[in-house]
């Protein structure tokens, strides 16, 4: 009998961490799982063991949580374990050796995404479910999360692309009717038309409207900018809450834009850092300032950073560089150091002032608000879902120029073909049923 | 081991008479047993030939050298083609056919022909180790033949309901026997199917002139390929309609339906068969169609088809007097509803061979198929694989297959997916509709029946100087080359985008015209070739799609899958399982074809095979 291979994969970026995460999954997981701990899990799926995890040579590799997950009720709908390691690098690479001496045939690390395959394949999600997880992890976008969670859960109805499917059908349906059934039932070709036209236009409203809720939903961006040492990466640094720029005394330290992004209640921010501005440039410097400008078109918001008051020349010049208008704030950092007389246009900022007050001292919220307007639409279908319908939509004007219902049929039934990418196989008998459900048909 | 015949067919209806006649241009020794000889292509139900999908069966017949075709037309006395306005890869064309004349005509042919006609009524299959050995019959003693094929329609247990009244028998005032009815229980998987037929009309009692007629009118376009024109005296049929007083009187009687009252527990069919159906699934519709079809010259009856029904006699004739014309009718038979057995066609091999009992062959509505032109065009199939098996002839390729024939996506349709209703052909279960055209049946069965010398030699000279012509002309118009403006000239409208087109090219812009055609050209040609070609040329972008589909479709249909079990793959689906299960597709293409199969269940089907494969390579 065929079996398919047991396969294992780390969960978590393998980084210095508090915790690193294994899976595995496949009918070997049991096997596997004893001889790395000496324990039977067998009589105990779901429950959360603290256990020590031997290497061949039975050296301890780490102690930690195991649990056992006994198919089909997991998420592969096979048999799966999940290992929580300690963070470390050289404990998961130690693991991943073991794990390897193991039996190199029968289990092996899982290719992208082959999980969710087996979870696919096993029926624990349909072909437009698994498509819906892959994109609550690829998006940055919470609308489109959204949407992939309602897919997810609710299931393939919940995608406008459903409704199309269905009217695609429909319209088969009627082509047939009007050739094979003709002494029945027959529909002209000028009212096919109208529904292939209808048909089209609602594929064009559906992109038009999910675009615009995409787009207005989209994430604020907020580039940082000033001269050269100011401290924009040390704001940058504050701001996403982790060491992603390289800070240090030496002028000129940010030599390529840095950006991050950061969600914060619910809305999202991608917080770009430059390269400042000095007259003698370093080659590579030079080109991370280029790069800024450039990108300087899709920004919504600029931190400009500065040290000591701003002459106005000073502000004109940057605000004529990167094509500012009034959406920008003025950050005077390091001000501790600087006793000036306060100004109520500026921020004041300095090294001492933690994360949160960072943030709301700079006001992210209220600018997020400002520039991006809450869409009330929903999403109804993703992006991807959006390139499919464009494809469609490029057979719309040649099937409408159409006089020959013959040729109409068939590039419809190459866009039922389409659909059934997303939906699984539609055959001549499903086309048959709605035929036969829609219209009086038979002598 | 003696043999009185190679072949052995029972039942003479149209399945049964294609398969004798096509065995027969084998040289085969033939023999058809029908119960009665006045039964020999006797037409049970409506008396006409053809429409939408059939006719395209019924070609294809035609140039394989069959009969109901060219029978047909010297019988017609009516004809009409369906879907002209849409070109020849759906036109249907149809004939009213005068019974008696038909049956004259067909029993003339083969009394004529060396085809051994045998009255007998076949009481049992002989076999002989899972082997056909013969047949026997009621007066005939024991016939043995090196085949026999079976192709009894729905004698098999069948039940005739007048309502309520309940009748054993086949057709009516046929005995159905009951030995060979358990042969076949025994031996193949059966269904329960039904069918009805509407009630007979005496002409003389219906009001005409009430009534819109329909003229017959055919475009020069006829059943046969071979036939050019027919001096028969053509009459009309009428049309009417059903009212709201029709509507009601069946709604409140639907209790004493047949098919309603819970009488007949068959599977129901998804398309409505009866006038029941119609009513209670759109019995809101503002009238259904009623066709009066006349059944001959000298017959006092009339077909009216659209109502067939299992009601009892007393509502029927209660409801034909709520419909214009029908208001005085006089009911001459009385509509019924059958219930039989038909065999599960997967229980038969792609060549409609017995998977169970060799040399078996079974053909026509036994297949749970219905209509006249499906059981000639599996008649001739049968009877050409038949033909095949005892001549032992070496043909590798499918003779009839999905991507040339109606009558391919027929086998193929029956013999993999099997039936839950009576199976009816349209041209929407083609993929290669656009190729697989009336027009062009020559082009794309003639090769084989050529090779097999199955058609006279008339037929085969009118084929052979048509293709001969349209290579000539072929040629001749690719030489001529036509701006957009000279083009204009000739009254083709075109874009003005300054593209020179050859004569080729010009076609996809023009309609059958032989008139324009010899201005463009200075060629005289016929319509027949004229509207091959230029749907050649409008369609032809099409057909490298289809090509395409076409070579996917074999490369799959190599990829067998038969002999797997599909429980034994873990990582497939329940659902999947099951479906595949039921189906038992023997190559990657019929999976495919399974409703709701998914890209991924198919993925795992491949890498399954592939390493399975691969497991055996390294042992």
């Amino acid at each position: 009998m065929y079996k398919p291979d047991t396969i294992y994969s780390s969960f978590t970026p393998v980084v210095k961490s508090a915790v690193i995460g294994y899976r595995i999954s496949g009918p070997l997981t049991l096997k596997i799982l004893s001889l790395l701990t000496r324990f039977k899990f067998k009589n105990y799926p779901g429950k959360v063991f603290y256990k020590s995890l031997y290497d061949y040579s039975d050296k301890i590799i780490d102690r930690c949580n195991i649990v056992y997950f006994k198919g089909p009720k997991s998420f592969t709908g096979e048999d799966v374990a999940e290992i929580y390691i300690h963070g470390s690098p050289a404990i998961a690479s130690h693991l991943e050796k073991s794990f390897s001496k193991i039996n190199p045939i029968d289990f092996r690390q899982a290719k992208n995404g082959e999980f969710l395959y087996r979870a696919m394949i096993n029926n624990k999600v349909s072909l437009k479910q698994s498509q819906a997880i892959n994109n609550i992890i690829m998006s940055e976008n919470l609308q489109e999360i959204d949407y992939s969670k309602k897919v997810l859960f609710n299931g393939d109805e919940e995608s406008e692309l459903y409704d199309l499917k269905e009217s695609a059908i429909n319209i088969y349906s009627k082509i047939i009717t009007s050739i094979d059934f003709i002494e029945d039932e027959s529909f002209d070709l000028d009212s096919i038309i109208k529904d292939i036209r209808l048909f089209f236009q609602k594929i064009q409203k559906i992109i038009k409207k999910n675009r615009t809720v995409i787009e207005q939903n989209n994430i604020l961006n907020v580039m940082i900018i000033g001269d050269v040492n100011v401290g924009k990466s040390t704001i940058f640094n504050k701001i996403i809450g982790q060491e992603r720029a390289i800070v240090t005394n030496i002028k000129g330290t940010t030599r390529d834009v840095v950006a991050e992004n950061l969600l914060l209640e619910n809305k999202i921010y991608r917080i770009y850092d430059t390269a400042g501005y000095r007259k003698k440039q370093g080659r590579i410097e030079l080109l991370g300032y280029k790069k800024a400008l450039l990108l300087s078109k899709e920004i919504n918001h600029f931190l400009i950073v500065f040290n000591d008051a701003l002459s106005k020349n000073d502000l004109n010049r940057i605000k004529k560089e990167f094509n500012i208008k009034n959406n920008f704030s003025l950050v005077l950092n390091k001000s501790d150091t600087h006793k000036k007389t306060k100004n109520n246009q500026y921020i004041y900022l300095n090294k001492s002032i933690n994360r949160q007050k960072t943030i709301k001292l700079l006001k992210l919220q209220n600018i997020h608000h400002k520039y991006i307007k809450k869409s009330k639409e929903i999403l109804t279908v993703n992006k991807n879902e959006i390139n499919f319908l464009e494809k469609l939509l490029e057979n719309g004007e040649f099937i409408l120029n159409q006089q020959d219902l013959l040729i109409i049929q068939e590039i419809f039934r190459n866009i039922i073909d389409e659909f059934s990418e997303n939906f699984g196989y539609i055959n001549n008998e499903d086309m048959l049923d709605n035929v036969f459900s829609s219209f009086c048909i038979g002598k | 081991m003696k043999h009185d015949f190679d072949i052995v067919i029972v039942g003479a209806g149209h399945a049964g008479i294609e398969a004798a006649n096509i065995c027969n241009k084998f040289g085969l020794k033939t023999a058809l047993i029908s119960n009665k000889k006045d039964d020999i292509g006797k037409m049970s139900c409506n008396p006409s030939i053809g429409g939408v999908g059939k006719t395209h069966i019924a070609r294809e017949v035609d140039v394989m050298g069959g009969l109901i075709c060219k029978i047909g037309d010297i019988s017609a006395i009516h004809y009409r083609v369906l879907n002209l306005s849409k070109g020849p890869a759906v036109w249907g064309i149809r004939a009213q056919i005068d019974r008696k004349l038909y049956q004259k005509n067909m029993y003339e042919f083969i009394s004529k022909s060396k085809i051994s006609i045998i009255e007998d009524e076949v009481t049992d299959i002989l076999t002989n180790r899972s082997m056909v050995r013969g047949v026997n019959t009621k007066n005939n003693n024991k016939i043995y033949a090196k085949v026999v094929i079976l192709t009894t329609g729905t004698f098999l247990n069948g039940n005739i309901y007048f309502g309520m009244e309940k009748y054993e028998a086949g057709r009516i005032n046929n005995k159905s026997s009951k030995k060979l009815a358990r042969f076949v229980k025994e031996n193949f998987q059966t269904m329960r199917l039904k069918t009805g037929t509407p009630p007979r009309i005496i002409k003389d009692s219906i009001e005409f002139s009430k009534l819109r007629p329909q003229e017959s009118e055919n475009n020069d376009i006829y059943l046969s390929f071979f036939t050019e024109q027919n001096k028969n005296k053509m009459i009309n049929c009428y049309m009417t309609k059903t009212t709201s007083k029709t509507h009601k009187i069946i709604r409140d009687n639907l209790h004493k339906s047949a098919m309603y009252s819970g009488a007949i527990r068959s599977q129901g069919v998804r398309y409505c068969p009866s006038i029941e159906d119609k009513i209670v699934k759109f019995g809101d519709r503002n009238g259904h169609n009623i066709f009066l079809e006349p059944e001959g010259y000298d017959s006092n009856l009339v077909y009216p088809n659209g109502i067939s029904n299992s009601l009892d006699k007393n509502t029927q004739g209660k409801f034909l007097k709520t419909i214009p014309g029908l208001e005085k009718c006089e009911i001459s038979e009385y509509g019924y509803a059958v219930e039989y057995d038909a065999v599960d066609p997967r229980n038969l091999n792609k060549n409609f061979e017995s998977k169970k009992i060799k040399n078996l062959f079974l053909a026509g509505q036994i297949n749970g198929t219905t209509g006249y032109e499906e059981a000639a065009g599996q008649g001739i199939y049968a009877g050409l694989n038949a033909s095949i098996k005892v001549k032992k002839l070496n043909i590798k390729n499918n003779i009839f297959s999905r991507s040339n024939s109606y009558i391919g996506v027929m086998v193929d349709d029956l013999t993999k997916l099997g039936v839950t209703e009576p199976y009816r052909m349209f041209t929407s279960r083609s993929e290669y509709r656009l190729k697989q055209r009336t027009d062009n049946a020559y082009e794309r069965i003639y090769p084989n029946s050529k090779k097999l010398k199955l058609l006279n030699s008339t037929d085969t000279k009118i084929i052979d100087a048509m293709i001969k012509k349209e290579k000539s002309i072929l040629k001749k118009i690719n030489k001529e080359k036509f701006s957009p403006n000279k083009l204009l000239k000739y009254g083709i409208k075109t874009k003005l985008d300054g593209k020179i087109r050859n004569g080729f090219e010009v076609l996809k812009l023009m309609d059958p015209d032989i008139n324009l055609f010899k201005r463009l050209f200075n060629i005289i040609i016929n319509k027949k070739l004229l509207t091959k070609i230029i749907f050649d040329s409008k369609y032809e972008v099409f057909y490298e799609r289809e090509q395409r589909s076409k070579d996917l479709l074999i490369k799959n249909q190599r990829f067998k899958l038969k002999g797997l079990s599909f429980k034994s793959i873990p990582s497939l689906s329940k659902e999947v399982v099951e479906k595949l299960e039921k189906h038992k597709p023997e190559n990657l293409d019929d999976a495919s074809k399974i409703s709701g199969m998914t890209p991924s269940a198919l993925f795992q089907l491949l890498s399954f095979k592939k390493s399975k494969s691969r497991n055996v390579q390294s042992k």
